[in-house]
């Protein structure tokens, strides 16, 4: 019933992908052993695995899976290696999927383990571990850490997080992400990066050049009615949008920055003043 | 609770232009509302897809548009889209149908996962609980069935269903069976086989509440909006079996044209569009219906073969493919399909099957 697209991006599978088997083996952590063979998947199939929750893949730059299973006695741990177009979408889906109430921790660019789950990424890679186990109350975190430390030692790619993710101030920070498609869910803000704060939240959209930049300005100012003018970057203006609020967006070289969701357009642009001050 | 309207469907008017969040100068937008089976709950006929939906603001407005039916996950975003949501419909949440899904695979799992999306979804119910991504009955244990009927007798969920995205033509007709199912969540478009056509008429007959899905896949998928994804939404909001659909929508503008196919007839460019794009595909794309199982003269897993040159000339992975390929039966992989005068194999869909096995063979034997 699937109908293959030719407008999807050709992607690096199996070159990528073939150096898998460095790090993604069941004998990375001791007691297991492989149970079947392992299994790839593409953007076409992907649907055929993550049934219903593809999308949330292929929106991120989806290029390619690998799915390994291991079994140790009745407990069965499943093992998903995700490659991206790049390390910001692998980062990005990391991001999105993980729980915001449990510390990011230093594996690859960013990891989480919990009890009976981990994940983490590093370069293109997206790594999703569920372990199932006889006793469904069992915590398997340190073994789960183990094996996550091996698999990125044998990783190749990129340690830290997206370099924008760094010019977002810290005070009241609560997270930051990497938005595929639609930044504060306006079509002309592409692709970027988001950080939700206690109040209001604040995004980076970098275009290809100061022209585009601009050009994106002019249509998002013509949206707002009442919109003024702001001292923030090269150009900016502030403006009260319904659902978004007091929002300020301003423009940087290429760089499109601002905040929304604030009770004020002032307040947004204050807020984007330290925004854009912290953009290189 | 739910949108006061008219039994069957009806139309409604909003203007459009005072809701929009960018100033636009929009025509009245008509609302068009079906009744999903038998649970009786009025829909519009366009809702949304949520998954894949970051920022909650377009979540907000399309329940302030109007739209009564949205759609989430257990699983989607490992439980965050569920919070958005949540969050996202706030006091609106009652006055709209609400429906998640689980993939835990039994009872005690099933219900963990119910009051977790309850939590999140900051409500004391959903209205339609889906098991989420079935295929084969084979895959819905009694336990499971169990959970959904003790999930509706607790108030947890209104109606159960399950959601599914192929082999319809199977797991419709057993759902439908077993009587059990309030409603059915599938794949659904214009590119098709007729089977889950027909499996979807006869449920729907029967008073089970149809939502359709990847309304835009198929032939569409992935696409970017314009008119052909639009005709594709058409088609299917147009479709008498389905009571509403839930594109994935990631910000206002998409929102805004997805709304205007509510209301719209399908009208003759529709169909020319609909039929252009089919006929691009058609020659070259299996669509795994399965019907020319058995058909080869020489015994070759057709589909399969297909699915693997695929790899190749649509996405470029040639390795893949050809790493499919040589894992076939020996006889399989060295068979030439030029050994036959004529293909006994007819595509139903039009795939010019022994030109794309012969290029399969080319590449990979």
């Amino acid at each position: 019933m699937r109908v293959v697209h030719l407008a999807l991006v050709p992607f690096l599978l199996m070159g990528g992908m073939a150096r898998a088997q460095d790090f993604l083996s069941c004998q990375l952590a001791p007691g297991w052993t492989q149970s079947e063979a392992v299994h790839p998947y593409t953007a076409d199939n992907l649907y055929d695995y993550k049934d219903g929750g593809a999308e949330g893949y292929l929106i991120y730059g989806f290029a390619g899976m690998k799915s390994l299973n291991c079994k140790s006695g009745e407990n069965t741990l499943t093992i998903d290696v995700s490659e991206m177009n790049d390390a910001d979408s692998a980062y990005g889906l990391f991001a999105t999927n993980r729980d915001p109430r449990v510390p990011i921790a230093k594996i690859g660019m960013g990891g989480q383990v919990q009890a009976q789950s981990a994940s983490y990424a590093k370069g293109k890679y997206y790594v999703e571990i569920v372990l199932n186990a006889a006793d469904p109350n069992s915590d398997h975190a340190a073994e789960l850490t183990a094996l996550v430390n091996k698999m990125a030692q044998r990783m190749e790619g990129r340690v830290t997080p997206p370099e924008a993710l760094a010019w977002f101030p810290t005070e009241d920070l609560s997270s930051t992400g990497v938005v595929p498609q639609s930044v504060l869910g306006l079509k002309e803000l592409k692709r970027g990066y988001v950080a939700k704060y206690k109040q209001g939240q604040a995004f980076i959209v970098a275009e290809e050049t100061p022209a585009s930049a601009a050009a994106v300005m002019k249509v998002l100012r013509q949206k707002y009615d009442g919109a003024s003018d702001a001292k923030v970057g090269d150009e900016a203006f502030q403006a009260k949008a319904p659902y978004l609020d007091g929002i300020c967006i301003f423009r940087k070289g290429r760089t499109l920055g601002g905040y929304a969701n604030l009770p004020t357009a002032p307040e947004a642009a204050a807020q984007a003043v330290k925004l854009a001050a912290r953009i290189p | 609770m739910l949108p006061v309207v008219g039994a069957g469907s009806s139309l409604g008017i909003l203007n459009l232009s005072a809701q929009t969040p960018a100033g636009n100068t929009g025509s009245p937008l008509k609302l068009s509302y079906k009744t999903l089976g038998k649970t009786g709950l009025k829909v519009t006929s366009v809702g949304m897809g949520c998954m894949i939906t970051s920022d909650p603001s377009v979540v907000t407005r399309a329940a302030d548009l109007g739209i009564t039916y949205f759609d989430t996950a257990r699983g989607y975003q490992h439980g965050n889209n569920e919070r958005m949501v949540g969050a996202a419909l706030g006091s609106k949440r009652k006055q709209v149908v609400l429906s998640t899904k689980t993939e835990a695979r039994d009872k005690a799992g099933m219900a963990k996962e119910l009051d977790t999306s309850l939590s999140e979804l900051k409500t004391d119910f959903v209205d339609v609980w889906y098991l989420h991504g079935k295929s084969n009955p084979s895959e819905v244990h009694d336990d499971m069935i169990e959970a959904l009927q003790l999930a509706k007798q607790q108030g947890k969920a209104r109606f159960v269903g399950i959601s599914t995205h192929s082999n319809q033509q199977t797991l419709i007709p057993w759902m439908v069976q077993k009587g059990v199912f309030d409603v059915v969540l599938s794949a659904f478009n214009f590119s098709m086989d007729p089977a889950v056509e027909q499996a979807i008429d006869a449920a729907a007959k029967t008073g089970m509440g149809v939502v359709a899905m990847k309304v835009m896949a198929g032939g569409a998928r992935n696409q970017k909006p314009g008119q052909t994804l639009l005709s594709a939404l058409k088609w299917v909001t147009n479709h008498p079996s389905v009571a509403t659909t839930i594109p994935s929508m990631t910000d206002m503008a998409q929102l805004d044209e997805n709304v205007q196919a509510m209301g719209s007839t399908l009208t003759a460019e529709d169909h020319r569009v609909l039929a252009t794009h089919l006929k691009m595909i058609e020659a070259e794309y299996c669509r795994m219906c399965g019907k020319c199982e058995g058909s080869c003269a020489q015994g070759l897993p057709v589909a399969d073969v297909l699915r693997y040159v695929t790899y190749a000339d649509g996405y470029g992975e040639f390795a893949l493919g050809r790493e499919r390929f040589l894992q076939m039966a020996s006889e399989h992989v060295s068979a030439h399909c030029e050994n036959c005068p004529e293909c006994t194999v007819q595509c139903p869909f039009g795939v010019q099957v022994q030109k794309r096995m012969k290029r399969a063979q080319e590449l990979f034997a």
